[in-house]
């Protein structure tokens, strides 16, 4: 082993540098003993640098081996799945520090580090963490660029500089071809499929599942409208209709419980009301429905429409999802509602929470019709002292009887399960609606942005003459909840985002830090919407907004210009040194020589001209001496002779001169 | 071709004073001809002087010879003016520099004054003589001779005035074979002439300058080259590389060499063969390898590699 092949102390510190670096996104989700790997093989790599330990032997490397393993399978469970995966290949990567031991190593390290800077993607595409990749890039070429640089005894921070020049110029090519080069899609994909837990609403509904979830402050989706923002109280963002209630949770009607005349939704008249037109992007939810205003249509492929007028995608939502959509916030929906329809909104099981279903029955007795019923039930929440709380008391059996006449502090589930139960109970058709109430508007970008803590439950009931019509009794105990949203409502009892401290969500009131988040989120949905979503959709309206329309013809032309784009520089580059390639064609004839003899043990010393090496080959195998020698004149001829050949006489030469290899005695 | 075979004709003459030593004396014709001035550096009695003599002889060119000494001053090589009593004026009296070859005998055994200026002489090929300024005949040639620097009383060219020369010989031990023979000829008194014929005629001077200028270096030679010299300035074996100059007399000695050799383009050979002689007096061995430039050179054609790698 020569001194060249060993690794510079400078590679070696941008290695273990570049190292942490990649491991640091994955923190979060790594057991810590992932960490101590890294810190030992660092530690231990070091040690063997300054000559104090050496290399592990071949039976501990095979010990770590199979103890990464089992650690894996012993935190994980198991080693499938994606997670497991990505510690496996971390701990590998920590662990071939200890093989480190010339300039191939090295090299099969960093194209390992170029992947694990991939693999953070795969559980996010924040701006972020991209901005975190470049400059993980950069870290890993400066180890490549440190590793040629043979005599570097020290560290040298300067090394970065090469390397961080060398990806802004490569920069405006990563763009054109990011926006501009046609996407194909993949050949092959992987499954991924990740272990992360279903968010946001989820399809069935138990008293407590919506309050936890206002624990949150993530964003659920961002709404961009194409006119106006609607006032707060009118984004009722319909998710869920759950219209069975069964065990004391709503769920919504199956499939296979609707019959087939009843699975398509009656389109409503419409005629004198101009759309909402609004498009919106939703974080993954691993569920297949979407929020939509009422009445929503879209016109999108893919999406389609329920009875209870829902949007969905037959396939859940595994990545970032755009769709648009139009409402018409005023159409009737369902003015004559079917026997099947009106059986299943009112069926109620038996015998449960009989106070409940006693005061609505005498409630109704009193009413003339159902729409001042429903009136009725409203003014009496109003009335009486029932509290809007996160944190609502456990209930027992006969859970609406408990809440409605003794505890009487609830959260919008609450209510709008106890509203449906006596609207039922009445014989008024009712269901329950869960989904997003209201949302932030940006100023900045003028979004709407939809978090977790804006979910919601609230009720529609069926009048004779006006279809299904939206009831939120949460409205009428506190109505700051719809005007203003959900942190206004809880302003006295505090405890909005209580386990969260850090969310910058909690700091709205101090003006720049609201601005700064404000832009922040601005920024993350263009990124969104620019770059995690680009496709081929998007990259097809882009050029059709930059080059007209779009036809085969045009596409055909402009998929020939980018790849021209990108393909004349370095053609450019290598034409420009034809000289040079005429010269390594000859030179790569002449190598070819060399290997055929030293397949006959002649082997050429590198600083041995041809005409030498043809005299010791015609001394060492006098059977070659008359085939060596003419080649090597006719190379030398070739190669030394002249400059500037025409080429066709030029090729002529060199397939002349290949065709002499062949003869080999 | 007929200059070739002039020239291979005044490589036999030389070879007959000089024995067994074709390849130094074929060195050194090339040093001429590419117009370089030549250092000969070996021990006392290596024929030296004989193989300075002989190419004079052969080139039939006017030749002087000036043994240094420490005492020698630079009057002494250049001349002097002398007050002339019969006319009333100083006339000057040209030294032995004026002429076509100059043997300077033993060079560094003088003081570096003296050798300052001969080499001034050698760069501009002229000399200034109390304000005035003399032309040298052309071709103007010096053959220096010089002892290995370890000896005692010896001045040591600096390395600004070696570069002036253009090859650096060295003679070494004839081979056995040639050594016996000079014994036998001096025995039977047949021994070597005294004097040599003219086997290269001025006008072939001239063609062989012209010709020359012919050769073609192709690019793939130039990249050798470069190589090379990249290679000795960033090894850790030289403390100081090839200068541009130093790559240029490379280049000029390996087409004189090709010409020499009746081609008109260089091969690598031809770099090869004049590398030693023309690289080894410039380039200074680093710490590490005190070592002579010789040993260093081979050294820098071993791992240079000829093809592209």
């Amino acid at each position: 082993m020569t001194g060249q092949e060993l690794l510079p102390r400078n590679a070696l510190v941008w290695i273990i540098i570049s190292q942490f670096a990649l491991l640091a996104p994955h923190l979060a989700r790594l057991p810590v003993w992932v960490i101590l790997v890294y810190l030992v093989a660092a530690c231990w790599r070091t040690m063997v640098h300054q000559g104090r330990w050496s290399y592990p032997r071949r039976w501990t490397k095979l010990g770590l081996i199979l103890a990464g393993f089992g650690a894996i399978v012993a935190s994980y469970g198991n080693l499938l799945g994606l997670e497991p995966m990505v510690a496996l290949l971390l701990t590998a990567f920590a662990l071939k520090l200890l093989e480190l031991v010339q300039r191939k190593d090295a090299y099969v390290l960093l194209f390992l580090g170029y992947f694990i800077c991939v693999t953070s993607f795969l559980f996010s595409q924040d701006i972020v963490l991209v901005l975190y990749s470049l400059f993980t890039v950069v870290l890993v070429t400066t180890a490549l660029v440190a590793l040629h640089q043979p005599g570097e005894n020290r560290f040298r921070p300067g090394t970065i500089r090469l390397p961080a020049t060398m990806l802004a110029q490569a920069f405006p090519l990563m763009l054109v071809l990011f926006f501009l080069f046609p996407r194909i899609g993949p050949l092959w994909t992987v499954p991924v499929k990740s272990h992360a837990a279903k968010t946001g609403v989820s399809d069935f509904m138990k008293p407590g599942d919506i309050s936890s979830l206002s624990q949150s402050g993530e964003m659920a989706f961002t709404v961009q409208f194409e006119g106006p923002i609607p006032a707060q109280s009118a984004l009722y963002w319909r998710g869920l209709v759950f219209s069975v209630l069964e065990e004391g949770a709503w769920r919504s009607l199956r499939r296979s419980e609707i019959p087939a005349a009843e699975t398509r939704p009656s389109i409503p008249d419409k005629a004198d009301e101009t759309p909402l037109a609004y498009s919106v992007l939703m974080t993954p939810t691993r569920q297949n429905w979407l929020y939509s205003l009422r009445y929503a249509e879209s016109s999108q492929s893919g999406l389609l429409s329920t009875a209870d007028f829902r949007l969905f995608t037959p396939v859940e939502i595994e990545d970032q999802f755009r769709y648009r959509a139009r409402s018409w916030l005023a159409a009737p929906l369902d003015i004559q509602l079917s026997s099947w329809r009106r059986r299943a909104e009112l069926a109620l099981p038996e015998g449960e929470n009989p106070r409940s279903v006693q005061l609505a029955r005498d409630m109704r007795a009193t009413s003339n019709s159902d729409a001042e019923f429903v009136d009725a039930v409203l003014g009496w929440f109003n009335r009486e002292s029932f509290v809007y709380t996160l944190q609502p008391p456990l209930l027992g059996q006969n859970p609406m009887d408990q809440f409605l006449f003794q505890t009487r502090r609830g959260f919008c589930e609450h209510y709008a399960y106890a509203f449906v139960l006596m609207m039922r109970a009445a014989g008024v058709p009712a269901r329950v609606i869960a989904g997003y109430q209201g949302g932030e508007v940006n100023p900045v970008n003028r979004t709407v942005i939809v978090r977790q803590f804006d979910a919601h439950a609230w009720a529609e009931v069926w009048l004779p003459g006006q279809g299904w019509v939206r009831v939120d009794p949460t409205g009428a105990v506190a109505p700051e909840r719809i005007e203003f949203g959900l942190e206004q409502a809880l302003v006295t009892e505090g405890s909005f985002l209580a386990n969260s401290p850090l969310s910058l969500l909690r700091y709205r009131g101090v003006g720049w830090v609201n601005m700064l988040r404000l832009r922040y989120e601005a920024l993350t949905y263009r990124w969104q919407s620019w770059v995690v979503g680009f496709n081929s959709e998007q990259q097809y309206q882009l050029l059709e907004d930059l080059f007209g329309s779009i036809r085969a013809r045009n596409f055909v032309i402009l998929f020939l210009v980018s790849g021209i784009l990108v393909l004349v520089p370095v053609a450019w580059l290598l034409l420009g040194r034809r000289q040079q390639r005429r010269a390594n064609a000859t030179q790569q004839c002449y190598l070819d020589f060399c290997t055929l003899l030293a397949r006959r043990g002649l082997s050429r010393d590198p600083g041995e001209a041809p005409a030498s090496f043809a005299h010791r080959v015609a001394l060492g195998n006098p059977a070659l001496a008359g085939w060596a020698q003419q080649f090597t004149r006719d190379f030398n001829h070739l190669a030394y002779a002249h400059d500037g050949l025409a080429a066709g006489e030029y090729r002529r030469l060199l397939a002349a001169l290949r065709a002499q290899l062949r003869q080999i005695p | 071709m007929e200059i070739q075979a002039a020239i291979e004709g005044a490589i036999t003459q030389v070879g007959r004073v000089l024995l067994g030593k074709d390849a130094q004396v074929r060195l050194a014709l090339c040093c001429l001809f590419a117009r370089g001035h030549l250092l000969i550096e070996d021990l006392p009695g290596m024929g030296k002087t004989t193989l300075s003599h002989a190419l004079a002889d052969v080139l039939g060119l006017s030749c002087k010879r000036v043994q240094f000494t420490s005492d020698l001053l630079p009057a002494d090589i250049l001349g002097v003016s002398v007050y002339d009593r019969n006319h009333g004026n100083f006339s000057f009296h040209p030294g032995p520099i004026f002429t076509q070859v100059l043997l300077a005998d033993e060079i560094n055994r003088t003081t570096p004054r003296t050798q300052s200026a001969l080499l001034e002489a050698m760069a501009e090929g002229q000399v200034t003589i109390e304000g005035e300024t003399r032309l040298l005949p052309q071709p103007f040639f010096v053959i220096a001779t010089q002892n290995p620097i370890h000896q005692a009383g010896t001045y040591p060219l600096p390395e600004s005035q070696l570069d002036r020369f253009l090859m650096r010989l060295q003679l070494g031990y004839p081979d056995p074979r040639a050594e016996r023979q000079m014994f036998v000829d001096r025995h039977s008194g047949s021994g070597a002439p005294t004097s040599l014929p003219r086997c290269i005629e001025p006008r072939q001077l001239a063609a062989i300058r012209s010709g020359v200028a012919e050769v073609n270096t192709s690019d793939n030679l130039l990249d050798y080259l470069q190589r090379l010299v990249a290679r000795s300035r960033q090894g850790g074996e030289f403390a100081v590389g090839l200068s541009p100059r130093g790559a240029l007399a490379l280049l000029e000695c390996a087409r004189t060499w090709a010409f020499m050799a009746g081609r008109n383009h260089v091969v690598p050979e031809d770099l090869q063969a004049v590398l030693p002689a023309v690289a080894g007096h410039r380039l200074i061995p680093s710490g590490d390898y005190a070592d002579d430039g010789q040993a260093l050179v081979a050294l820098l054609q071993r791992t240079v590699d000829v093809i592209r790698p």
